[in-house]
């Protein structure tokens, strides 16, 4: 059977008769089937298939022989005297294919033959097999009309009228709005990291006004602490940390970075913006100290400084993560399934991977032994002139002395350790390190002056290198094109594509992931795979219209935050329905709120608030709270923890210093990544070392004597303190039931404990209670 | 049987506490799972015949050919530069060493002796391990792909050089559970001067929750991090409290009716059994004399031979992987007294540890895996005058195997008379996993788990059952 299909409705009247004319011979179609195809399998598809597009050209369908390739048109069927295919098959003129090894006359005879003849091809040839085409999200987004809903009056926004469309298609109703406390909570935990305080608690049950949540949405949005809140989350898939991973794992200046992501985000910097700083802010004209600082975001990937090993291995390794992260992140695609091989899958070749690795291969990283001593280059030295040159003289000393006593060391025959000579000079090398003038070397962006050749590394193997290639964009043909600035593609103009309005894929995958903080999963489950074995979205005409309101509004994540929490759908109760339930299991549909365990740092936050402790200083390098004893010793270098005992020990958990081989077990056993990869959504554990945590580690029993200290002091009955025990912590009274069993053990208690200090024992125990309660640890 | 990060999401909204790095034993389970219309546990894909593993892993890479690689051929050929063959197209750590002229063959220094009745080759370092020849089994000619000390200990944990993935107790927990209900699944133990190079990386669970990851006991003050009840709280309190915590969490359980506070509450329960249970499982006053003089265990001491005894006391708690490291075996410099006082520290505990499992019949059940991340060259190097030490070697090095059904007594592999290279099959790191993930009842090619797209393996995507060992 031979159905006509007109196969590329685009490349007009004269294909269209072609394939009419000549697509469905049987003699011809067999021809090709049996002597034309081997040919071209055998000698051309190596380069030139629909999945592996060299110099733009595929051999492999009708569709892409007569699409043509980087030199235009190659073929016109019936003659072949004009086609370049057949032409380069003969090595006449400048491109002779297959290159060095010229066929047998009777195969460039088939080919010619089967050119003249009209080039029939069976049906299943004949369309251009770009996988991932007709795949959503690689589709503008369109913008819908808003969807009739029975209960218009419930919907504050368009967001509403999405989500309601839904439910009420399932013959569901929205859940009521929370009540005023729940909703303080939940927006302020969400928005600024942090529980409302009483004074804005009472502030806003007593605002009466019809738009006093909105309000309180607004001053959130312009407090300080929105940035920690958002950089953190930024932070996890920027795979921050403050030491460099791998064995060493030695501190490395990063925070300057971290503090440029909290001020963009107080600032709204435009998330366009906000892209191209962080990939080239080197590369804007004049470029501002904040420019450079911001490329620290492919900075973050670990490094290895262990002795014997090849640079050049872990420098590819880096890139290569900086490939991944950029996949994941922006553009919702499992880029590094390509490192290795074409993605099985997604519209991603090998070539197509290494295009993009070509981009960032050319930062001025070491690459080899000789090169030692310049590690973690590129730095931008942050400090004065004169502080900058006492830290390369101090630094020059510190090596001069470690050389001295390491060929000491190696000359010394019998037990070096017991040396006195050895002793005082490493005693001296102790001192000389104290000393490091106030310099900060953040790690940024440069690029090379000669740069970098990138290939192909086959199998993924950094010293199997394959063919040449130069920087260049993934999923051509399903993304826009690249636009240069100048001769060659740089990061910036990777940056730029990245950002396009008309990018299909970053616009949508930004509003999902900031879905899925507000409702515990995105409107696209799998957060970072947009890809053709992703989930689907939910609610795509949702998607769309965040993603364009996005772009629109000027690429704001204020005004996404905005619209997200003041709609009604955001502000349901997240009381569990078995009705609901029943039809929809895992609440898809939002017919309610989800109960959301808080994240490892706020958790922390929300005792330091709770109990008064809180420091609320923004920024600055990084702290060290107490740990507990021991924890940070499972790397081959004990560092050192000179736990904080002033302010810095009550700083908000994003300050915590971060040692990749060792993270804070506080924040880990939360859940916290480790830095060592982009993480792109968190995962909610619930295990008996959390609750270890919260009930005996010091620093959280340090927390419950705090409240307890303030609950005592503010109020003189049980029933009084309690009551701000849990305004405190819970931002609500107790209801009945709680206080009843409160009081009562706080009667059992003190009839246990006598003693002058039984007052501050038995609400030391209360107050370990509250911070202690799912409740506490919960986004209700 | 794949998992991916949406099941799991379902997972933790519908407690599936068997799924947990600490299980929950079977009396609990079945209070724990009323009202969860999702009860199932996590099945092996095929009968196991093991329910635990020990990994004694020696962070540094001990030389094989000081410890049971007998090899007279090489001893012939000592102090003759290296042929040619060797050295071309190869890549060594510290090339620099070996660059300057061509390095020497170094035959060992050590005395061998065949023991039992399978005869199996140990020098003079290794007695005590001699006298159970007939109880460990041999495999050689293992290769891996890293020679750097932290990604080749990557390699062997995680399956990868990079960090970032689960290590292989994450795998096993996240794909079986573990029978203990107040022990973490999946500990770690560590002894020697310094941790091992990668720290926390080695036993993270990667892009598993971390609830899988293992839990690292410290050999002083509590053996879990925050297990002691804070100072100034007794007993009583801290009971009390839990009591009180327990019960306003059931009123806002009743309020929401979110089944993850029933988890909340559960968590709770055992974290209160583990203050219980972590301390009398490090009490070793209950063992006998003859068993603490077996391993040289001396109570409160940091050393490898309490590791091993408490090794043995987990296992018996049905924890289900534990891990113990001891370093530092990285002799470039030196084959003669620092190796000899790291083997005199792990001669016997290793012993000891193999003989008492046997004798309590836990042996058949129970896989002891003994090795480091790699081995060290049949070439000496020299970095010091008047010493000599080995430098890293991926291509093949041996590990030691006990228990778990395999065939006692036994070389399985083998490598060329200098041990440069593997003769037969080739059997790398990913091949060991597979087999340690065989025995356990999983197929290291379905047991997966989603993450960017993509469906991870601890073996990557290599990886055979060494057949040798489990027909």
């Amino acid at each position: 059977m031979h159905t006509l299909r007109i196969v590329c409705l685009g490349t007009g009247l004269v294909l269209a008769q072609a394939v009419a004319q000549t697509a469905g011979s049987d003699a011809g179609e067999a021809f090709y089937e049996s002597t034309v195809r081997p040919i071209l399998r055998t000698n051309c598809y190596a380069c030139h298939t629909d999945k592996n597009v060299n110099s733009g050209l595929s051999v492999e369908t009708r569709e892409s022989l007569l699409k043509g390739g980087n030199r235009g048109v190659v073929v016109e069927p019936g003659a072949p005297e004009k086609s370049l295919l057949v032409k380069a098959l003969r090595h006449e003129g400048d491109v002779k294919m297959p290159p060095g090894k010229k066929l047998d006359e009777a195969k460039i005879a088939a080919v010619e033959k089967w050119v003249k003849d009209g080039m029939a091809m069976p049906e299943k040839y004949r369309k251009a097999k770009r996988q991932g085409a007709d795949h959503w999200a690689f589709q503008a987004p369109k913008r819908a009309p808003l969807p009739e809903v029975k209960n218009a009056a419930w919907a504050r926004n368009a967001i509403d009228r999405w989500v309601l469309a839904k439910i009420e298609a399932a013959n569901l109703t929205p859940s009521p709005e929370a009540d005023k406390a729940t909703l303080l909570r939940r927006v302020s935990l969400d928005l600024v990291g942090l529980p409302p305080t009483r004074e804005e608690l009472n502030a806003f049950l007593a605002d009466t006004r019809p738009d006093a949540y909105e309000r309180v949405v607004d001053q959130l949005l312009a407090s300080p602490h929105y940035g920690e809140r958002w950089a953190r989350d930024w932070l996890d898939m920027a795979r921050y940390a403050d030491s460099d991973g791998y064995t060493i794992d030695a501190p490395r200046d990063m925070w300057p970075y971290r503090d440029w992501v909290i001020r963009a985000m107080n600032a709204d910097m435009p998330f366009d913006r906000f892209v191209i700083e962080q990939f080239a802010g080197d590369l804007l004209p004049n470029a501002t100290r904040d420019q450079i600082i911001a490329t620290g975001f492919h900075r973050n990937t670990p490094s290895n400084y262990e002795g014997g090993i090849d640079f050049e291995q872990y420098r590819v390794e880096a890139v290569a993560d900086r490939v991944n992260t950029t996949g994941a992140v922006f553009l919702g695609l499992t880029m590094g399934c390509a490192r290795c091989h074409d993605h099985k899958y997604d519209p991603v070749s090998q070539r197509e991977y290494y295009q993009m690795f070509a981009f960032l291969n050319n930062v001025d990283e070491i690459d080899k032994e000789a090169d030692r001593k310049y590690f973690n280059r590129p730095f931008l030295d942050i400090g004065t002139e004169e502080q900058v040159a006492q830290y390369n003289a101090w630094e020059e000393k510190v090596k001069d002395l470690e050389d001295k006593i390491n060929i000491y060391i190696g000359q010394f025959v019998g037990d070096a350790e017991k040396d006195e000579k050895l002793k005082a000079m490493r005693k001296e090398a102790g001192a000389l390190r104290r000393k490091k003038p106030p310099v900060v070397r953040a790690l940024v962006m440069r690029d090379r002056a000669e740069p970098r050749q990138s290939y192909i590394h086959l199998g993924g193997d950094f010293l199997r290198k394959g063919a040449t290639v130069e920087p260049g964009v993934p999923a051509a043909g399903l993304t826009p094109p690249l636009t240069l600035t100048g001769e060659k593609p740089t990061r910036l103009d990777l940056a730029k594509w990245l950002v396009r309005p008309d990018h299909p894929l970053t616009a949508r995958v930004t509003v999902n992931r900031l879905w899925q903080r507000y409702f515990g999963r995105g409107i696209v489950d799998t957060e970072n795979d947009f890809g053709t074995q992703g989930d689907k979205p939910t609610h795509p005409e949702l998607l769309d219209h965040l993603a364009m309101e996005f772009v629109q509004s000027g690429w704001s994540q204020k005004a996404m935050h905005r619209m997200i929490v003041t709609s009604a759908t955001y502000r349901q109760a997240s009381r569990y329905r078995k009705d609901a339930a029943a039809v929809d299991p895992d609440n898809r549909l939002l017919a309610r709120q989800n109960r959301l365990r808080m994240d490892a740092e706020i958790i922390r936050d929300a005792s330091l608030v709770a109990s008064g402790l809180f420091t609320a200083k923004l920024g600055g390098p990084s702290v060290y709270p107490p740990i507990p004893a021991g924890a940070n010793s499972v790397t081959q270098v004990k560092r050192e923890w000179a736990t904080a005992t002033g302010e810095d020990r009550y700083r908000r958990g994003m300050y915590t210093y971060f040692q990749r081989s060792a993270g804070h077990p506080g924040l880990i056993v939360f859940d916290a990544p480790d830095g060592s990869v982009s993480c792109t959504r968190r995962v909610r554990s619930n295990t008996p070392l959390q609750a270890l945590t919260l009930l005996n580690d010091e620093a959280h029993v340090e927390f419950a004597a705090a409240l307890s200290a303030r609950v005592r002091k503010e109020a003189a009955t049980d029933a009084e303190r309690l009551k701000l025990g849990y305004l405190y912590a819970l931002a609500r009274e107790p209801r009945a039931a709680e206080q009843e069993r409160f009081l009562r053990f706080i009667q059992a208690r003190r009839d246990a404990v006598a003693g002058g200090a039984a007052e501050e024992k038995v609400w030391n125990a209360a107050a370990r209670a509250l911070l202690n309660l799912d409740e506490f640890m919960t986004r209700e | 049987m794949t998992y991916d990060e949406r099941y799991m999401r379902v997972r933790t909204r519908r407690q599936l506490f068997r799924d947990c790095g600490v299980g929950v034993g079977k009396a609990a389970l079945a209070s724990l799972l009323v009202g969860n219309t999702m009860g199932a546990t996590r099945k092996p894909h095929f009968p196991p015949k093991i329910d635990s593993v020990i990994y004694c892993f020696m962070a540094g890479a001990p030389s094989q050919f000081e410890l049971f690689d007998y090899k007279p051929e090489l001893q012939k050929w000592d102090a003759k530069p290296a042929p040619d063959a060797f050295m071309k197209g190869k890549r060594f750590a510290f090339m620099d060493t070996f660059a300057k002229e061509t390095p020497k063959l170094l035959g060992s220094r050590r005395k061998f002796q065949q023991y039992g009745k399978s005869g199996l080759w140990f020098s003079d370092l290794f007695p005590n391990v001699g006298s159970i020849a007939d109880d460990v089994t041999l495999v050689s000619g293992i290769s891996t792909e890293n020679f750097n000390h932290g990604p080749a200990k990557l390699f062997s944990n995680t399956g990868s050089v990079r960090p970032g993935r689960p290590s292989m107790g994450s795998w096993v927990t996240y794909g079986i559970g573990s029978e203990s209900n107040d022990l973490p699944g999946y500990v770690v133990l560590q002894s020697g001067p310094r941790g091992p190079r990668g720290g926390a990386a080695l036993w993270a669970s990667g892009f598993l929750p971390t609830s899988y990851q293992g839990v690292p006991f410290r050999s002083a003050g509590d053996p879990i991090l925050n297990l002691s009840t804070p100072g100034g709280v007794d007993g009583h309190e801290q009971k009390s409290t839990l009591d009180l915590i327990g019960d306003i969490n059931k009123l806002e359980l009743a309020e929401t009716g979110d089944s993850e506070i029933q988890t909340r509450i559960s968590q709770y329960e055992m974290a209160y059994r583990m203050q219980s249970s972590g301390p009398e499982l490090i009490d070793f006053s209950k063992e006998s004399a003859a068993t603490m003089e077996m391993y040289g265990a001396e109570p409160g001491k940091a050393s490898y031979a309490n590791n091993c005894l408490l090794a043995r006391r987990l296992v018996e708690r049905g924890v289900r992987f534990v891990q113990l490291y001891h370093a530092d075996w990285d002799h470039h410099q030196d084959l003669d007294e620092p190796l000899t006082s790291v083997c005199k520290e792990v001669d016997r505990p290793t012993m000891a540890l193999i003989r008492d499992l046997k004798q309590r019949g836990l042996l058949e059940r129970t896989l002891v895996i003994w090795g480091g991340e790699f081995g060290r060259t049949p070439m000496g190097e020299v970095r010091e005058k008047g010493k000599i030490g080995r430098n890293h070697h991926i291509d093949a090095f041996t590990m030691m195997f006990a228990g778990g059904g395999l065939p006692p007594g036994r070389v399985v592999g083998g490598t060329d008379e200098f041990g440069f290279s593997p003769t037969g099959d080739r059997i790398d790191v990913h091949d060991v996993q597979a087999t340690v993930l065989h025995l356990l009842g999983l197929d290291h090619e379905k047991l997966t788990y989603r993450f960017m797209g993509r469906d991870f393996r601890l073996t990557d995507v290599a990886g055979h059952v060494i057949k040798p060992l489990v027909s």
